[in-house]
């Protein structure tokens, strides 16, 4: 009997969570998606440990390459070969110093390029589910991150912020499927929308397809992608990547292969545009 | 003390994701470590146990890892763990090839029902070839059953000491 009461519980608490899901979900559809209460409160006791778990995995990194990796060396080698190690070692340093300032410099000119408020911001997390394209960064709300907002790197444009919170925010990446930005050439000033298409296996050679393109326009390998800014989210003239090949026309539109500049397997710093409720233009191509 | 173990257990598989994220983006991403964590809820502690573990895997992982669209693994996940959950009471899993089966089974309905869903509510989500789903499954099998076994060789000579 009481196996029967229990059996009959989990099928209604069952019944319960899965509609409870389906509103929840539908809500976000009905509504176009956006941060609810409960994913900002989740958001907030989950992101803290992701950045702590970036700190950690880059501090093991370092005692890896530091002398874990050296270790066996170093026991069999003489002091001369200790000595030769710890210049390498320290070469090695100078060389990340080196390529951490060249991206931060990167970052600077890049915000020194672009006439709007932005916040630099660290990649502590990325995807974790493989049907989606996203990072999460350690900056939020505190930091003047807000939803929608346009996240760019030194080579292109990254994404926008799908989830905010407090001290994090998260990025849905171009790659993602379920991205899309408004985009025209810069030569023939055809408009389009450029949206992710990536599957599981394409990491690491993952193209955007540009849609709506006219049969009409002027299209060819290598034109210059830039935004358009009609998206309301993106500015005006962010460059989003290089035209690499041009589809067969299907009726009235062309359908146009886009390989992004953003470095989108490497990226570590990126800059999250602040400004909102205005117009977001720029008078000029940035990069 | 059941919950306790499983909200360690949940972010323990948290941080295994966060760092793989960061170590091996790519072929971090075909890993499930919640999944392996929840058919094991659903193994030991039954459908309800499993359910539960389930849809909070899935709301971490909607929210840290996931698209604009948030609930969609988590009633993924509630559903694997009613599944493992009822299966557990009705067949004998505890074997360990059994539990293999178990973990690759449930991957695939995992992946199967997450794409439905996506498809379902007109949610952009990119698609997985069979070829990628089996080595997710292989992969999630092999190292959720080790792990399970650790776990499990670990708490029995805690046991005994």
């Amino acid at each position: 009997m009481a196996k029967v009461v229990e059996t009959r519980r989990s099928r209604l608490l069952l019944a319960a969570l899965v509609v409870s899901h389906l509103v929840v979900i539908s809500h976000q559809v009905d509504a176009g998606g956006g941060a609810s209460l409960l994913e900002r409160v989740l958001f907030e006791i989950f992101s803290p440990v992701q950045t702590a778990v970036a700190r950690v995995v880059a501090g093991v990194s370092s005692a890896w390459s530091g002398y874990v990796a050296l270790h066996g060396v170093r026991e069999q080698n003489s002091a001369m070969q200790s000595r030769l190690q710890a210049m390498e070692l320290e070469l090695d340093q100078t060389r990340q110093r080196a390529s951490e300032s060249e991206r931060l410099r990167e970052l600077l000119a890049l915000k020194q390029a672009i006439p709007l408020p932005t916040v630099a911001a660290e990649v502590v997390a990325r995807e974790g589910l493989p049907w989606f394209r996203s990072v999460t960064l350690d900056k939020g709300t505190r930091d003047g991150v807000a939803l929608d907002a346009p996240v760019i790197s030194a080579s292109g444009v990254v994404g926008r912020v799908i989830a905010v919170g407090p001290r994090a925010a998260r990025v849905q990446l171009l790659l993602d499927r379920d991205a899309g930005v408004g985009v025209l050439l810069e030569r023939s000033r055809a408009t389009g929308v450029a949206s992710g298409q990536v599957g599981l296996e394409d990491a690491g050679h993952s193209e955007l397809l540009m849609k709506y393109v006219s049969v009409l326009a002027d299209v060819a390998p290598g034109d210059r992608v830039l935004t358009s800014g009609l998206d309301r989210i993106y500015p005006k003239g962010l460059v989003v990547g290089r035209v690499r090949s041009v589809g067969a026309s299907s009726g009235l539109f062309k359908e146009v292969l886009v390989t992004p500049t953003a470095r989108f397997e490497e990226l570590e710093g990126v800059l999250v545009v602040t400004a909102t409720g205005e117009p977001l233009t720029l008078t000029e191509s940035v990069r | 003390m059941k919950w306790l173990a499983t909200g360690l257990a949940l972010g323990l598989a948290f941080v295994i994701q966060s760092a793989l994220t960061l170590v091996l983006p790519g072929p971090g991403r075909l890993l499930d470590p919640f999944l392996v964590v929840v058919v094991y809820c659903g193994l030991t502690g039954g459908e309800t146990h499993g359910m539960l573990a389930g849809a909070a895997a899935g709301w971490i992982q909607d929210t840290q890892f996931g698209g604009a669209v948030i609930g969609l693994a988590a009633l993924t996940k509630l559903l694997v763990g009613f599944a493992v959950g009822m299966a557990a009471t009705r067949f004998l899993v505890s074997a360990t090839s059994a539990r293999l089966l178990v973990l690759f089974a449930a991957t695939l309905v995992d992946a199967l029902v997450f794409e439905r869903l996506a498809l379902v509510f007109e949610i952009a989500a990119s698609e997985m070839s069979l070829r990628v789903l089996f080595v997710r499954a292989v992969a999630n099998a092999v190292l959720g059953v080790l792990a399970l076994q650790a776990f499990e060789l670990r708490t029995r000579h805690e046991a005994h000491s």
